[in-house]
């Protein structure tokens, strides 16, 4: 048992169970706070700790064993009321929990876990003695004990592995099996140091007594190298290639596969039938018939696969309400995260990319969202501001709301701040209704906090969410109030594993457009191509939007004048995507194209008719497009010698 | 030896707790196992179905080992059955608390396939006095 070879699975069972285990208890430590006397969520977090304990002992996973197992004592006291919970109690179990979090990552690699920090030890042992610096005086009496137990007093149960239960069975039950009414508690009492004893005993060898802690353990403290690179910060989950499936659904996927087995059965017999020229009108509505349901079946099929990959985002969320807790702290501000629709279930490789994004937008509302206590109170609000944090399911798409109650945003500070920063020109920006100017705050390099904290405000945030989001498919909004909140709203498909297109031609050929990008389908009447500054134009709505082709998008011969414009809505402006026609609107699986990538195409899928169509990567074709007038208008101007 | 045909139940609220305990017992050639994640789904599987032996942790949400235990050795038809506690302490005051309750044998985590073995056997021999 002294290496993880041979392991691994279980190894993986153990990270994945404790992992959800552990958030669990970080969430009820978050409500402890508020409920510090709550029995039952002591209980809980004391058991948490026990069963991680428990499972790290069998992995030989010592340095876990060591943290768990003070940590339980800290709880086994806290239900005992023989500790009072304070809030530097609290970070010293917050500390703790992290140290263990970061060690699950380090085995997730496959690693062994450093040693714990000796000041977090000492810490925990000096809450243990009751002696932690600022930690409520309990009731005094108890602590005693414990401290002067310091003193590994060598006792006859020494082996504390190996009670001797032969000797203890048949002193409290006598020697037969059956279960006699023993007077235990005269036993009880004279045990009880003993007891006492063990919890330190059972402690490794290098318990430093609590008085001498800080000078002697400080020196040792630092050991980078050893340690989980430190900057990628928060939780890291890593990429858990596991995945647990209610039973009920595989079940499903089972069932139908043998379904569709039965029903090709059926076909086989009736392509017999058909190839030895039974064309009976019987033989071709069976062949319908079972054609039909191959066809539901398939794609309840589809469905029910898709399904074993869905997990409920409460897996995700329950992460938030101690990121939130730790950070308002940090910034001495009070605050409450509220979340809703935990339950509600999303393809589990998007759960894993939300996390990112989410993250920011948590402490984004934490940090610029909501007011401090004081300048609450000046506005006449409650001190303690809120922070909700929502899911659910609209149609085929999910929504994920984070919607505070803080000071909003100020279009004009916004206008003024990107201009300042030379993102936009004044022109431009002036010509930003409020609206837009919100969405100011996804532009590269925008950042509203003259000084930047350590927390948010390096100018990396909201533009990257943008990104994270759009790879996912999906579309963020933001909605704002002066003075009453803030709301953005992020909206995702189902699932990434089929997607909805549009697809159009150009160039005697198709091509699949996301839907998620397309906002609306024009006609493209010359007359209306203005030019500005030398690129060509078409003015929908007083909105100015500039005309790409996407035969010189994809630097491809244009072979005749684009009739529509696609109006798309991309990452970082709206255009008009012209070509030559539409076949319609259509789910799609992409497949990935081997050994070749031609730019702006993400895959290729088949259309109904088994002709191949390329999927387009908007982002990847328009990525080229830097140099404001690229090909795509010189292209128009080349189509322009085609006469009608 | 004992016969590897017995009909075990494992006892835990922590899925790999269980895996390891399943996998300690194949180890020693037992390979009928059931599981169970707390006291009440255990009882309920014991009085539902036929088992040989149980082993369970102690400490589990809605009914821990310790009640389970006692339901089990008021119960008629269980209280003739073989009950390994498993737990991480070796406090004394539970050590008694569980032979008061009629466990037929305590094994402190983690332990290897050796200890259960030498356990189960202490107990065998026991129940064979």
């Amino acid at each position: 048992m002294s290496d993880f070879a041979g392991m691994e699975e279980l190894l993986q069972d153990f990270l994945l169970e404790s992992t959800e285990l552990l958030s669990d208890v970080d969430n009820k430590l978050v409500e402890l706070e508020k409920r510090p006397n709550d029995r039952a969520l002591l209980n809980d977090i004391f058991r948490g700790f026990h069963t991680i304990k428990g499972g790290a002992g069998f992995l030989n996973v010592a340095p876990m064993v060591t943290i768990c197992h003070r940590t339980e004592n800290l709880f086994d006291k806290l239900r005992n009321s023989e500790l009072g919970l304070s809030s530097e109690l609290m970070d010293v179990i917050l500390d703790a929990t992290g140290a263990v979090r970061d060690m699950f990552t380090v085995l997730s690699q496959g690693l062994p876990p450093p040693n714990p920090d000796p000041a977090m030890l000492a810490a925990l042992d000096a809450a243990l003695a009751g002696n932690l610096a600022a930690v409520k005086a309990p009731a005094a009496a108890p602590a005693a004990p414990v401290v002067q137990v310091q003193a590994p007093a060598p006792t006859p149960a020494a082996n504390s592995n190996e009670p001797n239960w032969e000797a203890l069975h048949q002193a409290v039950t006598g020697t037969e099996q059956h279960v006699a009414a023993v007077n235990a508690p005269a036993a009880a009492p004279v045990d009880m140091a003993a007891a006492a004893t063990m919890v330190v005993e059972s402690a490794p060898a290098e318990l430093i007594p609590a008085a001498h802690v800080p000078a002697a353990v400080v020196p040792a403290a630092p050991k980078p190298q050893n340690k989980p690179a430190p900057s990628t910060g928060g939780p890291i989950s890593g990429q858990e290639n596991t995945i647990r499936i209610d039973t009920v659904r595989l079940d499903q996927v089972l069932n139908l596969s043998g379904e569709i087995g039965l029903t090709k059965n059926r076909l086989t017999t009736l392509r017999t039938e058909i190839l030895q020229g039974n064309m009976e009108t019987n033989t071709l509505r069976s062949l319908d018939e079972a054609i039909s349901q191959l066809d539901l079946l398939v794609s309840d099929l589809q469905n029910a696969v898709m399904k074993t990959r869905m997990q409920p985002i409460g897996r995700l969320f329950q992460k938030y309400p101690r990121l939130a807790r730790d950070l308002a702290r940090q910034l001495g501000k009070e605050v409450e995260l509220v979340i809703t629709g935990e339950e509600t279930e999303l393809d589990k490789t998007m759960i894993e990319d939300l996390n990112d994004p989410l993250v920011h937008l948590v402490r984004n509302a934490v940090d610029h969202g909501v007011e401090s206590a004081e300048e609450r109170i000046a506005m006449g609000k409650k001190p303690q501001s809120l922070i909700e944090l929502t899911a659910e399911q609209v149609g085929d798409h999910i929504v994920i709301e984070i919607t505070d109650d803080g000071k909003g945003m100020n279009p004009e500070v916004l206008r003024r701040k990107a201009i300042a920063k030379g993102l936009i020109d004044a022109e431009t920006a002036n010509a930003l209704d409020e609206k837009q100017c919100l969405q100011l705050i996804f532009l590269p390099g925008f950042s509203t906090k003259d000084q930047i904290s350590s927390v948010s405000g390096r100018g990396v945030g909201m533009d990257v969410v943008r990104t994270n989001i759009q790879k996912l498919n999906g579309r963020i909004d933001i909605n704002s109030i002066q003075g009453e909140g803030t709301r953005i709203s992020i909206s995702l498909p189902l699932t990434l594993a089929i997607l909805p297109v549009l697809v159009v031609r150009a160039c005697n050929q198709p091509f699949a457009v996301p839907l998620a990008m397309v906002r609306e389908i024009i006609p493209i009447d010359t007359t209306a191509i203005q030019e500005v500054s030398g690129r060509p134009t078409i003015v929908v709505r007083d909105e100015i939007l500039p005309l790409k082709t996407l035969s010189g998008l994809l630097n491809w011969q244009p072979t005749q004048k684009p009739n529509f414009g696609v109006l798309m809505q991309s990452a970082e402006k709206s255009f008009i995507l012209a070509v030559d026609s539409f076949v319609g609107r259509d789910d799609v699986v992409i497949k990935p194209l081997q050994n070749i990538r031609p730019k702006g195409v993400a895959g290729a899928t088949l259309s109904g008719d088994g002709s191949v169509v390329l999927v387009l990567d908007m982002e990847d074709l328009l990525a080229g497009q830097m140099d404001s007038s690229a090909n795509g208008s010189i292209m128009l101007r080349n189509a322009d010698n085609f006469s009608y | 030896m004992a016969d590897k045909n017995l009909r075990f139940l494992v006892v835990d609220d922590f899925s790999t707790m269980r895996r390891i305990v399943r996998n300690l017992l194949k180890e020693l050639g037992f390979t009928n196992v059931d599981e169970a994640e707390d006291g009440q789904v255990a009882l309920h599987k014991l009085k539902t179905q036929h088992f040989d032996f149980i082993v369970s942790d102690w400490n589990m949400p809605n009914m821990t080992g310790i009640e389970l235990l006692r339901a089990v050795r008021a119960d008629a038809q269980l209280k003739h059955l073989p009950f390994l506690m498993i737990t991480a302490e070796a406090k004394r005051e539970n050590i008694i608390e569980a032979a008061t309750a009629g466990a037929s044998g305590y094994i402190v985590k983690p332990f290897t396939a050796a200890t259960l073995e030498e356990k189960m056997n202490k107990i065998f021999q026991n129940l064979n006095k």
